[in-house]
């Protein structure tokens, strides 16, 4: 008996062909991934829970049209990205989203039970991201979260690399000056 | 301003190629001020990650029903339409064919002339066959017929039209002597106006 390593490639051409289980495989790979990239752009657990199960569902109905399999997680973000922001349109219909403030949250976003690192640097990041424009702080969640490359990033905003590299270091600048007391206090 | 000869996010991100990673990593071993940024964007990444992913509160799965699956029919169906381009092809192949099953249904309309009826000796018994002499005489009777027929109908035009200039020539006589009386009255010919009445 040969036991392999099951790759998405197979797992999304089995469920392009109506496999539910197969893809249920495939959600359970990305959820977790799909889950915390929402939590960063909207900063609401529900919103973010609401929004991934959209995604998915939206990926099962559409995964036929995916031509290349691996190109899968940029098509995937890519879907979550729409979603966010069609959710964001339509809850400031008037205002344009690039123009939204951070959602306000008093407890932050809070680590997952980790004793490494102190409560309050975790803080300290929430609310230094939370200061960052949604595209500023999109482009470091899909680089630094997610570890997509530039032109996955471009592909997943439907923007030009150099756009997403602007976004991202002037983020990068913002945050070394944010973060810079909490650094030097200690982290390594 | 950086003295590396590529952009040290790039290096840092990884987004370089080998040769400019190389060159990169030789920089960063001679250049201390490349090397203190290097190491201030690794702390910052760092404190970033401090960050960690959270867990999920509740788990995603979809449920197969059957009643709600499509037979693998339905599913090839679905799929082969799926593209815009077959869609439009399959259109215009669907419209051809209504086209060539209209032509061969329903052939094309003959035009049919309005035919005077037949006449009567068609229908009836064969005609009996005449001496020449006699069918010439009959065709000169029936010439003869048709133009004393025709100069009578002539006769009666022309003696219409006689009349009808006549009268014509009437009433512009008529019109004439009418017009000779007003222009002696307009002279002041004419009888003697009452005493005291103004010219």
């Amino acid at each position: 008996m040969i036991f392999r390593a099951v790759e998405d490639g197979d797992l999304i051409r089995q469920a392009s062909r109506g496999n539910v289980e197969a893809f249920n495989l495939l959600v359970s790979r990305w959820e977790k991934r799909v889950y915390n990239y929402l939590l960063r752009l909207t900063a609401n657990r529900e919103d973010a829970l609401d929004l991934t199960q959209d995604v998915f569902l939206k990926a099962y109905q559409n995964l036929r049209k995916l031509d290349d399999a691996a190109r899968f997680a940029p098509w995937l973000y890519r879907i979550a990205h729409n979603e966010a922001y069609s959710m964001f349109r339509k809850r400031r219909p008037e205002s344009d989203v690039a123009d939204l403030p951070p959602a306000a949250t008093d407890e932050g976003i809070t680590v997952g039970g980790s004793p490494v690192f102190p409560v309050e640097l975790s803080l300290a990041v929430a609310s230094a991201l939370e200061r960052l424009s949604p595209e500023q702080r999109e482009a470091v969640t899909l680089k630094i979260y997610q570890g997509f490359k530039f032109e996955e990033m471009a592909e997943i905003l439907s923007c030009p690399v150099s756009t997403v590299k602007s976004r991202l270091y002037t983020a990068l600048e913002l945050l070394k000056t944010e973060l810079a007391p909490i650094e030097a206090r200690g982290v390594s | 301003m950086s003295c590396s000869p590529f952009d040290l996010k790039d290096y840092y991100f990884e987004e370089l190629g080998g040769p400019e990673r190389n060159e990169m990593e030789a920089h960063v071993a001679q250049c201390r001020a490349c090397r203190e940024e290097l190491q201030r964007l690794r702390l910052t990444g760092t404190t970033l990650l401090s960050l960690r992913e959270e867990e999920i509160p509740r788990r995603i799965a979809f449920v197969s029903d059957p009643v709600f699956e499509p037979s693998p029919w339905r599913r090839w169906w679905s799929g082969f339409w799926n593209t815009p381009a077959r869609l439009g092809f399959g259109s215009a192949a669907l419209v051809s064919a209504a086209l060539v099953v209209f032509a061969l249904v329903r052939p094309a309309p003959v035009i049919q002339y309005a035919q005077a009826p037949a006449p009567a000796v068609q229908t009836a018994s064969a005609p009996t066959a005449l001496p020449p002499a006699d069918m010439q005489a009959r065709i000169d009777q029936a010439a003869d017929r048709a133009v004393a027929a025709r100069t009578k109908q002539l006769v009666d035009d022309l003696a219409a039209e006689r009349q009808k200039l006549l009268l014509v020539a009437a009433e512009l006589d008529f019109a004439s002597r009418r017009e000779q009386v007003r222009t002696v009255a307009d002279l002041g010919y004419g009888p003697p106006r009452p005493a005291g009445e103004a010219k």
